[in-house]
């Protein structure tokens, strides 16, 4: 039993990371009903930009840890949110009134691109963030030994989370996004300006995956240039699984990814893990079409 | 105009014909894997170019063909090109099996189970599956394959055999396009509702574009098992299915001469950036990019069908007038 | 529309007839087929920057017989596909002997290609047994081959009298070939786990906490680095001391750098030298040279075996007088016998395998170095 909480926990904290690249995903898909396949790229250019910059300028030095990796978060935020930002002026927009799939080429096309760059600029091997930013202590809950930062950041997640939540959901400019994201023509009608929407988006979506990319930097250490293609599946299968285009779905198929992961590696095979929750997303689609809690839309007739 | 087509045609033909006597044997290998990539996007191009299901998954149809071969031959000693119809044969049953609970899924969410489905095939071949699949290792030793006592070895031997499955393949799938089932499925991409309506049965014909699909794309896995001799999950990954689905979006959904010229881009341009060593997959996907907006609807769309309605009228009319009289 | 198509036709076949077209010039060609691109782009990179260094260095001092050196690289890209193309382009390159590769069944996927242009290969990362086996006259490796390292693995953890073992491989060719040739060689019973991770994640503890559950007194791992330095890592912080010990493949400095000093602390490895072990002066100065020049010293031991591969190619080409593959297969064979290169000396087998034991304990001290044991 106590393994079984210990997973649970070890689930949560890689699902943590799952949901925040979930969001920008589902925050994407939602206004354009594109899948952003460079967006696990952009995770790696947060990560690889928040190395440099924290090498480069001694963030934690100056400013002690907690200072120093809020304006690092801040910075890789900003500088990930234009490239995200420049990504969908150049790469999507002249896209928008084609068919959906050419833009999915067009990200792919992209996500190679970001990919190789990464790897021409920082180099094939992988980097190492420096080890003595983040305490190390570990506390014990219900006995068991969970590791301080782990704590820290599963709490980010969720306050990136609420965060975002709120901006959709409780300010003007969030209103906005869901009237893009549900008509973008209509929205257009009520005064909203649809490309000001979309870019603040390509902002937001990119900027938490960045965000994330630090983050996982800052935690398990090492980072690669390819490491953004797999967690980018992973998010958008989280996405998938919580119902795309569905804030609080990103939230619950992330955590919920992490969890069947953890528990299918702990109780059925580690070697088959991927493919345990893969055949899990699966049947949840066949019971539930749309996700958990994606909407049940009704075929157009 | 007929018969400058025609003519266009085996001109075109013939320049394939002679052209491994032009080429060393890399361009010509070059030439194979564009005819391989060819062959696989076309028959992609059923699911995701005619039906319109956006299937990213279709490596692993490809893979169970090319296993099927390995496995035959390298137990069961069975002759390489005679395992084609049977590895065909078991891709289209795979595909029904797996594809009947999620044909009713919805664009993005079908593409996220497709891609499910080729995971779940890779990490299977990894691990070894009814220890069959030799793991990471993959299976080597496969025999070459013989074509009338002559034994196929060389590039310019698989080019002609590849490139005749290739011509072959064209032929078919310009039938099928014209075909009732052809019109079917285009009717279920631009509208599933009123298909649907007008009492075409739509899951079954979506099943039927799969299963067809994963046919001929499990024939096009003997063709690479024979050609490589050594087959291991790495050429079954989902950037293989990526690939795929690139090709046959840049060339234009739904259309045959689209999706040639996109494996020409698709596998040609790499091998043409080689020079540019490191670089090479940077300015690949920036070239992507660039022909997408370029050309947003694929390079080469499909044109839209015509039909002679006013003739078709007239004969109507022509037939009940006649009735009348 | 159809002048597009046009246009683009006659760019390719231009392009074709150009890429066709071959300068003959009087060098002596040496193919590198490599990961330059995708997952293990950083051991192909290096790969290619040493035996770009070593070629230089032979033709400032006049070439070998007169002739310059061509180094021509070719990127397989860590995919079968892309290697059988790499391989016909070397081949149709006129190249004497072709250096490389890295992954095993990428190896496997270019052998029988070169083996039919008769044309040497000398593989550098590829431990994988039976490549050696096939009784391919012009394949060799400088790099040793797995069932060798299972046994040298297996002696170890006998000695250190372990009695319950988790051994956790990567389900690469060559982590699973590894595990599986050390399994077959210890005391069933006293397996007490026997799993596969999944390479290129980042998150390990659910696996680690499984293992734990096992109760082992030794956790052998077979596998690269970057997941060695992760497992560390997330074990520490588990408060977890069980003892570990790696394969070759985790001998990279760059384990110390992501399980940081403390976690790597007392971790061991079973391996040829490191890069850092090379004490010969030879290889020495060739380091400092590449470090002047990279910045960094090469990751792994896996990309000086290329060096070495380069260096018996040259030697044999000297010796010989000849660029018959023919010829200098059989030099390899009879004729080279512990030639010194960078990685200690060479000979072949019959085989092709690279002759002699070679294998060691490591372990990385308190500071972070790792010390032959």
């Amino acid at each position: 039993m106590e393994e079984f909480f210990q997973q649970l926990t070890n689930g949560l904290a890689v699902g943590g990371i799952y949901a925040l690249i979930a969001l920008g995903y589902t925050m994407v898909y939602g206004v354009l009903k594109l899948i952003n396949f460079a967006h696990g790229d952009l995770f790696t250019i947060g990560a690889f930009l928040g190395l440099t910059l924290l090498t480069s300028l001694g963030l934690s030095d100056h400013m002690g840890p907690l200072l120093g990796v809020i304006a690092l978060a801040v910075m890789v935020i900003v500088l990930v949110g234009l490239i995200g930002f420049l990504l969908e002026r150049t790469a999507y927009r002249p896209l928008r009134n084609s068919q959906r799939l050419s833009a999915v080429v067009s990200a792919l096309g992209a996500s190679i691109f970001f990919q190789n760059a990464v790897m021409l600029i920082w180099g094939a091997r992988p980097l190492v963030y420096p080890h003595n930013i983040l305490p190390t202590t570990a506390i014990s809950i219900f006995g068991m030994d969970v590791p301080l930062v782990r704590i820290l950041m599963f709490s980010t997640s969720l306050v990136l989370m609420y965060a975002l939540y709120y901006l959709t959901h409780k300010t003007k400019i969030g209103a906005a996004i869901r009237a893009a994201a549900i008509d973008q023509g209509a929205a257009k009608l009520m005064g909203i300006d649809v490309n000001r929407v979309i870019a603040l988006v390509f902002c937001i979506g990119p900027a938490l995956g960045g965000a994330a990319g630090v983050m996982v930097g800052l935690y398990y250490g090492q980072i690669s240039f390819t490491m953004g293609w797999m967690y980018g599946l992973k998010a958008f299968t989280a996405a998938i699984l919580g119902g795309i285009g569905n804030i609080p779905g990103a939230m619950v198929g992330g955590l919920l990814l992490g969890v069947i992961e953890a528990l299918g590696a702990a109780y059925i095979s580690i070697a088959w893990k991927d493919a345990i929750s893969f055949l899990v997303l699966i049947l949840i689609l066949i019971v539930r079409p749309t996700g958990l809690l994606g909407e049940r839309v009704a075929d157009k007739v | 105009m007929m018969n400058m087509r025609t003519l266009l045609l085996f001109a075109v033909c013939l320049l394939l014909l002679a052209l491994p006597q032009f080429l060393n044997p890399y361009w010509t290998d070059v030439f194979n894997n564009i005819g391989l990539y060819t062959v696989l996007a076309l028959s992609l191009n059923i699911i995701l170019g005619h039906a319109g299901l956006f299937h990213m998954g279709h490596a692993a149809f490809y893979a169970v063909g090319a296993y099927t071969t390995a496995i035959l031959n390298t137990q069961f000693g069975v002759p390489v090109l005679y395992t084609m119809p049977l590895a065909g044969l078991l891709a289209a049953v795979f595909a029904m099996v797996v594809a009947r609970p999620i044909i009713h899924l919805r664009g993005d969410y079908l593409l996220i189970v497709t891609i499910g489905i080729v995971e779940i095939v890779r990490i299977a071949l990894v691990n070894d599956v009814f220890g069959l699949t030799g793991g990471a290792n993959g299976i080597f030793g496969i025999a070459r394959p013989m074509v009338f006592g002559f034994k196929l070895k060389k590039p310019e031997h698989f080019f002609y055999l590849i490139w005749g499955f290739c011509l072959l393949t064209i032929f078919f799938m310009h039938r099928l396009e014209n075909s009732r089932f052809g019109r079917a499925l285009n009717f279920i991409k631009e509208d599933d509702v009123a298909a649907e309506g007008s009492g075409i049965d739509t899951a079954y014909y979506k099943l039927i574009a799969f299963v067809l699909g994963a046919f001929w794309a499990g024939m096009t896995g003997t063709i690479y098992a024979a050609k490589m001799t050594i087959i291991s999950p790495e050429a079954f990954s989902f950037w293989e299915s990526v690939v795929l689905f690139t090709i046959v979006i840049l060339g234009g959904m739904g259309s045959i001469r689209g999706v040639l010229v996109g494996s020409f881009l698709i596998i040609g341009l790499p091998e043409i950036f080689r020079d540019l060593a490191e670089w090479r997959m940077l300015v690949f996907g920036l070239a992507m990019m660039l022909m997408m907006i370029f050309r947003t609807q694929g390079l080469i769309p499909p044109p839209p069908r015509k039909y002679d309605v006013l003739a078709y009228l007239k004969e109507a009319a022509g037939a009940v007038g006649g009735g009348r009289a | 529309m159809k002048k597009l198509i046009h246009a683009l036709l006659l760019g390719l076949v231009l392009s074709l007839m150009m890429a066709g077209y071959s300068w003959a010039a009087d060098t002596i060609k040496i193919g590198v087929q490599a990961p330059l691109t995708g997952k293990y782009a950083s051991e192909g990179q290096d790969m290619k920057n040493i035996v770009d260094i070593l070629a230089e260095k032979v033709n400032a001092a006049g070439g070998v017989n007169g002739k310059m050196v061509e180094i021509i690289a070719e990127d397989d890209a860590f995919d079968p596909k892309t290697a059988a193309l790499a391989a016909q382009r070397l081949t149709t390159s006129g190249v004497v002997a072709v250096i490389g590769t890295y992954g095993s069944s990428i190896t496997e996927a270019a052998q029988g290609i070169y083996d039919e242009a008769e044309v040497i290969q000398i593989a550098t990362g590829s431990t994988m047994v039976r490549l050696t086996e096939k009784g391919m006259k012009l394949f060799f490796r400088t790099c040793p081959r797995d069932d060798a390292q299972g046994a040298a693995a297996a002696k170890i953890i006998k000695e250190f009298g372990s009695k319950r073992i988790a051994i956790l491989h990567d389900n690469s060719s060559y982590s699973k070939g590894l595990a599986e040739e050390t399994k077959a060689l210890l005391d069933p019973a006293s397996i007490v786990f026997y799993d596969a991770l999944t390479p290129g994640e980042q998150d390990y503890t659910a696996i680690l906490t499984k293992v734990k559950g096992s109760n082992p007194d030794l956790l052998f791992f077979p596998g690269y680095y970057n997941e060695a330095g992760l497992l560390l890592r997330q074990k520490m912080e588990m408060k977890w001391n069980v003892p570990m010990l790696g394969g070759d493949a985790t001998n990279n400095a760059d384990l110390v750098k992501i399980a940081g000093v403390d976690a790597a602390k007392g971790f061991m490895f079973v391996g040829p030298p490191g890069v850092n072990d090379l004490d010969d002066p030879a290889a020495k100065e060739f380091l400092a040279t590449y470090k002047s020049r990279f910045n960094a010293m090469p990751a792994s031991i896996w990309s000086v075996f290329a060096g070495d591969a380069f260096n018996v190619i040259v030697e044999a080409v000297k010796k010989t007088g000849s660029t018959e593959p023919a010829k200098i297969a059989e030099y390899f064979r009879t004729g080279l016998k512990d030639f010194p290169s960078l990685t200690g000396t060479i000979s072949f087998d019959a085989k092709g395998d690279r002759a002699g034991k070679f294998y060691r304990l490591s372990k990385v001290n308190e500071k972070g170095e790792f010390i032959l044991q």
